[in-house]
């Protein structure tokens, strides 16, 4: 492992940066540096070394070359709104993409983008609208994150139950490896033969390289859409409609839950969106596609709502209502954070089958731990964001949340489920990860980086705790083929 | 330093499932060829051993034999099964809960699995579904030096760790023996309709452009597979339409303004991915799909002017040409040499199958870039787990 820079090159280092990108790029007072101590995670204060913000793709690789040459440790951050940590630079030098907002190209034809990492999420959507275009996965922070960490974190979105995560549109990377390198994973135009390293690269947290540009899949608006709100007296009817509909074979395109408490915290702020307040769950449920026949499948959703406890269920009149649904939905967590000064954003999934049971074991936890959980998530793919909020300052209510984390973390392991479903591992979820894996598993994800990363210098210590990589290449078997 | 406000301190039980006797059996065999310096070929079904490249093996490690569902659990829409079921087996058990796994590669039905993701096969229901990457959620594969991973998970959206199941997904086995792997599974539609409409590429792909309808299939058939299908005698696009009545009933009345349409029995995919001879030579060329049909154009009359046939998928920029092979001998092979030697020119291609004299000749190796090479290092540094069949040392 590289040296904190810290201790290394550091004096000389901001100089010669500078002279890469401009004096005024680069920041190493601690004062400067205090906005890029924490990510979107909670708690965590982390005072890189140095910050150097690269202007255009050739300085970025001249950056990360001196960085190379140096075997400084960096860590690329766009918008640093991981709810992981994953942006967390310690003693590394933080690599800020967030000035890399170049759209390359819109190709309507082939529906596909070519973008800067640094291009905000709703901004590549909104230029691909002049062309009846959008980028479908739509992370709740849309607004804010670019598409650098939404590769990097794999991200998901309500709309990514029918349209599928950022794996699913990502056609193409060109790639900055750590020691300088400038490589291409996938293709464009036309499959081509040999391992997918575009899959192996996408999700992997900045620790395999920097992506410089990304060529994504644009879909095309659907003809029709509808938007549909149930009102359920019980948590638990909510998730065994959630279980009929997907059971159904209808596939909409989202299916967003939110419980009592995260109700109320949204009705109560300014994105209030006409939720009904004595509803112990909604379901948000987007149908679209085609215009004919969607209303059939409407009414089957109606039903199957109804039959499983739903008080009411109605359907957006107009776009005006629709886009009022969907900001409560996506403000949701906004609006909690107005609730306690503190606020820990959990992400983890189920198998959908277990969603009630899930759900009552995650309030069983709650109330053992005298905590207050709202739930608001991704019901159509299990995909759990129990939040807590909870004031940081009391070290007796910091230590509870603490527990109900972990244990809700093992209730969904032992639910067949597993840690994350698109905030990523980063440094939150390292602790949990040897129960999720074996060693040798644990091992092998060592051993990958370690081709993309020979130096571990790309965001170190992330991801796979770093006894797992230690005990993998000490195995004979690993030696023998000098995994290195 | 860090102040670690969530997060926990205890260290959770490891609960993953024990491996089971047969994988560690398997992994003990591949230990001892790692150790012994045994080339291994690993083997599904067998039927479509002949595709890739040629391999250099000492012995065979046979996964047919390890079949079987270890968990189905309908309302998950999930699967998990041991790599050597049959592909027919899964989709009979599948469909008694009314689901499908739609993955339709091309070849015999009862191909396993573990094969499937390891060649990353897919067909013509690629263009709505993806490909081997889109449904594989986990598995278990054995690595080079006989380590048991476990990779991925059961649920439908996961992203825990690097991504090693991407990674072993068109592997071609050359980083690990796939033996248990989990996949999501769709609902039947409703109505599942196809339709043979005699027609272009170029009118096919303007309709699919601008067509409010996703087809779950949309394949564009050469006139000679067409008339050996018996679905018409002119270039014709097979349309799947899947969906509630009264969609898939509006999405046909739209594709029959194309051409004079007809209703064909769903067991026409089937013919078609069962269509090719067993020793045809198969290449797939690719581009993006503006480009798909003037690909179509060039290639489709190259190819049944030499006695072949050619299939597109049209929203995935593929056309699949499969030549007959009618000898062994020099000859023939000069002429294929000809053909292909012209094809691969076209577009991006990934041969799938070609007599073994010709393989080193015409297609340069696969996973040859560094990064690929380092990865192969890393899983398998023997190279004892199907050598040759990327290239490398063939
Ligand atoms: C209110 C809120 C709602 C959210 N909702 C969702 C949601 O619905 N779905 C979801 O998936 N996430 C959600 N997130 C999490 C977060 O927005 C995503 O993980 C997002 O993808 C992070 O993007 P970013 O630009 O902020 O990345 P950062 O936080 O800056 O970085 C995240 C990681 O990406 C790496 N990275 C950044 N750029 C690059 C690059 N160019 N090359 C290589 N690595 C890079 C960093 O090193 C780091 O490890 C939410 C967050 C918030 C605060």
């Amino acid at each position: 492992m590289p040296t904190d820079v810290a201790q290394h090159a550091a004096p000389d280092l901001a100089s010669r940066l500078a002279a890469l990108v401009g004096e005024r790029r680069v920041l190493a007072r601690p004062s400067e540096l205090r906005s890029y101590e924490s990510d979107g995670l909670p708690g965590y204060h982390a005072r890189p070394a140095l910050a150097v913000f690269p202007g255009t793709r050739d300085e970025t690789i001249a950056v990360v070359r001196l960085l190379a040459e140096l075997d400084a440790p960096f860590v690329a951050r766009g918008a640093g709104t991981g709810l992981s940590g994953g942006a967390l630079a310690e003693g590394s030098v933080l690599l800020g993409l967030h000035r890399l907002t170049r759209i390359l190209s819109i190709d309507a034809d082939d529906a596909r983008a070519v973008v800067e990492p640094g291009v905000v999420n709703a901004t590549l959507s909104r230029a691909a609208a002049a062309f009846g275009l959008h980028y479908a996965p739509d992370p709740s922070s849309q607004t804010a994150c670019t598409i650098g960490g939404n590769v990097a974190e794999n991200a998901g979105g309500p709309h990514c139950l029918k349209y599928g995560v950022t794996l699913n549109h990502v056609l193409a990377i060109t790639v900055l490896l750590p020691s300088g390198e400038v490589v291409t994973l996938g293709s464009a135009d036309g499959e081509r033969d040999g391992y997918d390293l575009l899959g192996a690269f996408i999700g992997s947290e900045g620790c395999f390289g920097v992506a410089l540009d990304v060529t994504v899949r644009l879909a095309r608006a659907p003809q029709a859409v509808r938007t549909l709100l149930a009102d359920f007296s019980s948590v638990n009817s909510a998730a065994h409609a959630v279980s009929s509909i997907i059971a159904s074979g209808i596939i909409p395109a989202a299916m967003e839950m939110m419980d009592g408490p995260t109700i109320q915290a949204v009705e109560a702020s300014i994105y209030a969106a006409g939720y009904p307040v004595d509803a112990a769950a909604i379901l948000l449920i987007e149908l679209d596609g085609a215009a004919a026949g969607i209303d059939d499948d409407a009414a089957r959703v109606d039903a199957f709502c109804r039959d499983a406890g739903a008080r009411g269920v109605r359907i957006a009149a107009a776009p005006a209502e629709r886009a009022r649904l969907w900001q409560g939905r996506k403000k949701a967590f906004g609006a909690m954070g107005r609730i306690a000064p503190n606020l820990v954003v959990q992400d983890a999934v189920v198998p959908r089958t277990k969603l009630p049971a899930i759900l009552a074991e995650i309030q069983r936890i709650a109330e053992l731990h005298r905590v207050l959980v709202c739930n608001v998530f991704h019901a159509g793919d299990g995909n759990l964001h129990p939040n807590i909020g909870y004031d940081a300052t009391s070290a007796d209510e910091t230590e509870r949340v603490h527990r109900a984390m972990a244990a809700i973390m093992q209730a969904c392991i032992d639910a067949g489920g597993t840690i994350t479903g698109e905030h990523g591992i980063g440094l939150d979820k390292l602790p949990y990860m040897d129960a999720l894996f074996t060693p040798a598993t644990l091992g092998a994800m060592c051993a990958l980086r370690e081709v993309f990363d020979p130096g571990r210098r790309s965001n170190p210590g992330k991801v796979v705790p770093v006894h797992s990589c230690r005990e993998w290449f000490a195995a004979p078997s690993a030696r023998a083929g000098g995994a290195s | 330093m860090v102040r670690r406000a969530i997060g926990t301190r205890r260290r959770c039980q490891l609960n993953a499932p024990p491996v089971s006797d047969v994988t560690a059996a398997l992994a003990e065999r591949v230990r001892h060829a790692h150790v012994t310096g045994t080339a291994l070929r690993i083997t599904g079904a067998g039927h479509w051993l002949d595709a890739g490249r040629p391999c250099r093996a000492d012995a065979s490690l046979p996964l047919a034999e390890h079949t079987g569902i270890v968990e189905y659990e309908p309302g998950d829409l999930t699967m998990t099964v041991r790599a050597g079921t049959p592909l027919d087996a899964l989709r009979a058990v599948a469909r008694g809960e009314g689901q499908w796994l739609p993955l339709d590669p091309f070849g015999h039905l009862g191909g396993t699995i573990g094969a499937t993701i390891a060649t990353a096969s897919s067909g013509p229901l690629s263009a709505a579904f993806g490909t081997p990457r889109d449904h594989v959620l986990g598995c278990e594969f054995i690595t080079g030096t006989g380590n048991v991973v476990r990779a991925g998970g059961r649920v439908v959206k996961n992203v825990a760790g690097f991504d090693l199941v991407r990674l072993v997904t068109g592997a071609w086995g050359t980083l690990g023996v796939l033996t248990e792997v989990s996949i999501r599974l769709r609902a039947l539609p409703e109505i599942d309709r196809t339709l043979a409409l005699e027609t272009t590429a170029g009118e096919a792909r303007r309709w699919l452009r601008a067509s409010a309808y996703t087809p779950l299939a949309a394949e564009m058939i050469s006139a000679r597979l067409a008339t050996d299908m018996g679905i018409g005698s002119r270039d014709t696009l097979l349309l799947r339409l899947g969906g509630n009545r009264a969609l898939v009933h509006a999405a046909a009345e739209s594709a029959s303004a194309l051409a004079g349409s007809r209703d064909v029995d769903t067991t026409v995919w089937d013919t078609l991915r069962t269509r090719e001879p067993a020793d045809a030579a198969v290449v797939r060329l690719s581009t993006s799909s503006s480009q798909v049909a003037a690909l179509w154009d060039r290639v489709a009359s190259i190819v049944e002017r030499a006695g072949g046939h050619a299939h597109a998928t049209l929203q995935r920029g593929i056309v699949r040409c499969m030549l007959p092979v009618q000898s062994d001998d020099a000859e023939e092979h000069a002429r294929l040499r000809g053909i292909v030697g012209a094809l691969l020119t076209l577009g991006s291609s990934v041969v799938e199958r070609l007599p073994s004299s010709l393989w080193a000749k015409m297609v340069p190796p696969a996973a040859s870039d560094a990064l690929s090479i380092g990865v192969r290092r890393a899983f398998d540094p023997g190279h004892v787990l199907n050598p040759g069949i990327l290239g490398e040392l063939a």
